[in-house]
């Protein structure tokens, strides 16, 4: 960036920018690992200053960034053409909660827990819930896409944005969708902003979707000797006419990983465990409970634990959000993909994956949510091996044609960001990818907004 | 900044994020320099020969009150306390450590007669400085905001510290010696007197440590690790000598100093690891002697017409996050007082004193011991009970600033109030 751009910045934000080398570092990475230095980072107090920026970089081609939390798996937020980073993490206000018309309205900044805590105050419920809920933040969340563990029944992070407010790369300020329950007039620019990863506009605002909380809630932990045993009673339970609101598959490995938070005993000959909560009316969840106790019985389960209380619960969720980070314990690097595949090829899915760990001498641990089919495939490498490199890339390609091969997606929840971007083309084709850069082009001629995201090739923005 | 170990250290950081959830500076500087992620990136940057700033490191390390939340809540169980605290002596090697600080740390902390005739100094000085303001809980100074204080308020130093005004007939050398700390001889010998009597109770052969030096916590998080090192020597020598069975600490970050830091302080190769390890193990919390002492059973019932809730308890970080004691001090509590104790709202948030944080920046300080005493004023709380030195201080002040009537007091002293009642 060039000093003229810095000032102009600076009459915007004054103190708020920042500029340092030591500022600039912690704002240079996030949960992938990889750095890249920005020029310089800003925290934005409302939607105006974030239109002046965009205004500024489109007159000094500089590209800016957007970061929630810098939570994210697939570098989303991380500045890899420098710039500037726009941090939401000041922009945190719960706007409204309106239990009349169940929505709520939030600025980006928002920790996606904070917002389930505030609506159940009032009885309500914000559904998604990815694993980093505690600090992720929900701008983050609607620009990836977020899933969680209980989109199984209830959806993704998509399914509960009704509208939003963004800047565009042309520092236009659009408001879209709407605050009711249905709407349909025109394109759905709600959805193209969802996921988009920053690349077509920065959120500022959402309207979100809330529905009644769930009475109640039974959590189960049901162990198994194998994940195709494990994915068999998926599939099971499925077909009982049970939707769990979670239904979520561990690997040995990752179980051992995390065992430490829970204080948690296997039994033996665990190969894989299940985590599986139903939520509902009093009256139903027991008898779905141990309806899911009865089928992971027949399916082999060496056995089953149910939570006694809500502290209970607590402990077998904290087992199962910790799992992420703490895999590192395997090896220090994880190259971590979040494929989805149709939940029926699950036994098909872990087969290879077991397979292609002794083919490729590779350490893989697996977790996920199985109820959705989605499973995260963490390849954990030491990372000063050519060689194990060599053949962990080579691995993680044929784990996405085998995903695409099942019928499935090459990411669920991360995002495509700088980790999937060469896959891009293996899932949506060339005209797919073609008709995305048109759309990107409409909404950022320039390539100013969070460039080097999503397509391999990248439009011209200078530094 | 050189350091293996800390590359050791930080390299199981994954950049997870999860301590921007816990970190009790977060909230308020809402930037990611101030959670241990950006902090260790920082260390990890200069370790990789970066071309950070020392300085403004530093001063990014400086920005943290050590509370261990962030440690406790970490998946990869980083060892972020250590961390901040080695790559504050990193940074302390390559700036130089503040003359001043030299000096208190270096002189006057190991050595007893040295922390009396520095108190004595300081009392004159506030006589002379600082203005007496009449106070319920027991402050009576506030400094003008012309001495760079920001018009705090502090206690009124007294003329005589605890193992000073012990006769010499008081018991020089027991099976039990209590480690009465720096804040509680010198500043609340009140304190130290309560641990002492409540502790004599129990029948055991009770004695003060009377030669002790300074438990090194504030060097070592100054990143001072020599002069951290010289207490410790020095304590652990005068143990070894004095062979006490148990060693009780009042105040729980000078036993977090014994139980945990000592090992980092002193490596293995050290001639005195073995006997820090050994004076270690029999280092206790007050609570935790008073509970398996007898001392319990002997105290009378609670009186009749208690008002419920009244007395709450504020978990020290270190001694009930780090350490793990907070059950104890509870127990201890339901037996002297009865139902007048209940559960404080927000007890286990940080009050924010922080140590040497409290100093460097004191309207954050403050503004997150505020919040504290609101919490704790909000569920009904009229006497706040906790066992750490850093703690009183500070909730003292910030009770004097926003709620006069709420009593800071330390638990020996709810325990000697009871034994009173006998």
């Amino acid at each position: 960036m060039t000093e003229n751009a810095i000032s102009a910045l600076r009459a915007i934000f004054g103190e708020r920018l920042r500029t340092s080398l030591e500022d600039r570092i912690c704002y240079s990475y996030d949960a992938t690992g990889k750095e890249f230095l920005p020029d310089a980072v800003a925290w934005p107090l409302n939607p105006e200053e974030i239109r002046r920026t965009v205004l500024l970089a489109n007159e000094h081609l500089f590209p800016v960034v957007p970061r929630g939390a810098g939570s994210g798996f697939s570098g989303g937020s991380l500045p890899v053409r420098g710039g500037v980073v726009i941090s939401t993490e000041r922009m945190d206000r719960i706007l409204s909660i309106d239990s009349e018309n169940l929505v709520a309205v939030v600025e980006p900044g928002v920790v996606t827990e904070r917002l389930k805590e505030e609506a159940k105050k009032q009885g309500l419920y914000y559904p998604p819930d990815p694993a980093s809920l505690k600090f992720c933040t929900i701008g983050g969340n609607l620009a990836e896409c977020a899933g969680g563990m209980c989109a199984v029944k209830y959806g993704v992070t998509r399914d509960y944005v009704l509208g939003l407010e963004a800047v565009l790369g042309t520092g236009e300020l659009v408001r879209t969708g709407v605050c009711t329950v249905k709407g349909v007039v025109g394109y759905d620019l709600t959805r193209m902003l969802v996921g988009s990863e920053g690349t077509l506009g920065i959120i500022t605002k959402a309207t979100l979707k809330l529905i009644p909380l769930p009475e109640t809630a039974a959590t189960l932990l049901a162990f198994f000797p194998s994940n195709e045993k494990g994915a068999r009673a998926v599939a099971g339970i499925v077909q009982e006419r049970i939707t769990p609101c979670a239904l979520e598959l561990m690997d040995r490995t990752a179980v051992e990983c995390v065992r430490r938070m829970a204080d948690l005993s296997l039994p033996e000959g665990t190969g894989c465990a299940l985590l599986i909560e139903v939520d509902g009316l009093e009256a139903s969840v027991a008898r779905e409970a141990d309806r899911v106790e009865e089928a992971c019985l027949r399916f082999g389960a060496i056995e089953v634990r149910k939570a006694a209380d809500a502290a209970g619960r607590d402990n077998l969720w904290k087992l199962r959000r910790s799992i992420s980070p703490a895999v590192r314990q395997v090896n220090p690097v994880k190259i971590n993909e979040d494929i989805v595949v149709p939940r029926s090829r699950l036994v098909e899915m872990f087969a290879f994956l077991s397979d292609l760990s002794e083919r490729q001498d590779l350490k893989i641990v697996n977790f996920g949510h199985a109820g959705d089919g989605n499973i995260h495939v963490n390849i954990m490498i030491s990372g000063k091996d050519e060689d194990e490199r060599g053949r962990a890339d080579k691995a993680v390609e044929a784990v996405f044609r085998k995903t695409v091969e099942l019928g499935g997606t090459i990411s669920g929840e991360h995002g495509i960001g700088i980790a999937k971007a060469p896959y891009m083309e293996m899932e949506v084709g060339p005209l797919g990818v073609s008709v995305m850069k048109r759309l990107k082009n409409c909404f950022d001629p320039n390539g100013i907004l969070n460039p080097g995201k999503i397509f391999l090739e990248e439009s011209a923005v200078r530094r | 900044m050189r350091d293996d170990e800390l590359r050791a250290l930080t390299g199981a950081c994954a950049k997870c994020g999860t301590c921007r959830t816990v970190c009790t500076l977060y909230p308020e500087r809402k930037a990611e320099i101030s959670v241990a992620r950006g902090k260790i990136a920082l260390i990890d940057a200069s370790l990789e020969g970066k071309d950070t700033n020392l300085d403004a490191v530093q001063e990014a390390l400086a920005d943290c009150l050590l509370c261990g939340r962030c440690e406790r809540a970490c998946p990869n169980q980083v060892l972020v306390e250590e961390i901040i605290m080695k790559g504050r002596a990193d940074a302390a090697r390559g700036i130089g450590i503040p003359a001043w600080k030299q000096v208190v740390f270096g002189r006057v902390m190991p050595s007893p007669k040295g922390r009396e005739a520095a108190v004595s100094a300081a009392a004159a000085a506030q006589r002379l400085f600082a203005r007496e303001i009449p106070s319920a809980s027991g402050l009576h100074y506030r400094f003008p905001e012309k001495f760079g204080l920001s018009g705090r308020t502090v206690p009124k130093l007294p003329k005589k510290g605890f193992i000073a005004s012990l006769k010499p007939k008081e018991a020089v050398s027991g099976d039990v010696l209590l480690f009465v700390g720096c804040v509680f001889d010198h500043v609340f010998p009140q304190v130290g007197r309560a641990s002492y009597e409540t502790m004599k109770i129990s029948g055991s052969d009770i004695a003060v440590f009377r030669d002790a030096a300074c438990c090194g916590l504030p060097a070592m998080v100054s990143g001072d690790r020599d002069a951290s090192l010289r207490c410790a020597e020095e304590n652990i020598r005068r143990l070894r000598a004095a062979e006490p069975e148990k060693i009780v600490f009042p105040c729980g970050s000078c036993l977090l100093m014994f139980k945990r830091n000592l090992f980092s302080l002193i490596p293995e190769k050290h001639e005195l690891r073995s006997d820090a390890v050994e004076v270690s193990n029999r280092c206790v919390d007050y609570a935790g002697f008073i509970l398996g002492s007898g001392v319990v059973s002997r105290l009378p019932d609670p009186p009749e017409g208690e008002k419920v809730g009244e007395i709450g308890y504020h978990d020290p970080c270190h001694l009930t996050g780090t350490l793990g004691k907070g059950q104890e001090a509870r127990e201890v509590l339901r037996e002297a007082v009865g139902s007048s104790f209940a559960e404080m709202k927000g007890a286990d948030l940080c009050c924010g004193y922080g140590g040497t944080f409290n100093i460097r920046d004191y309207p954050t300080s403050a503004r997150i011991g505020r919040n504290k005493i609101s919490a704790a004023a909000e569920g009904g709380a009229k006497v706040v009970a906790t066992a750490c030195s850093g703690c009183i201080l500070q909730l003292r002040d910030m009770a004097a600033r926003t709620d006069p009537g709420m009593e800071i007091v330390h638990l020996a002293e709810l325990v000697a109030k009871a034994l009173s009642r006998r």
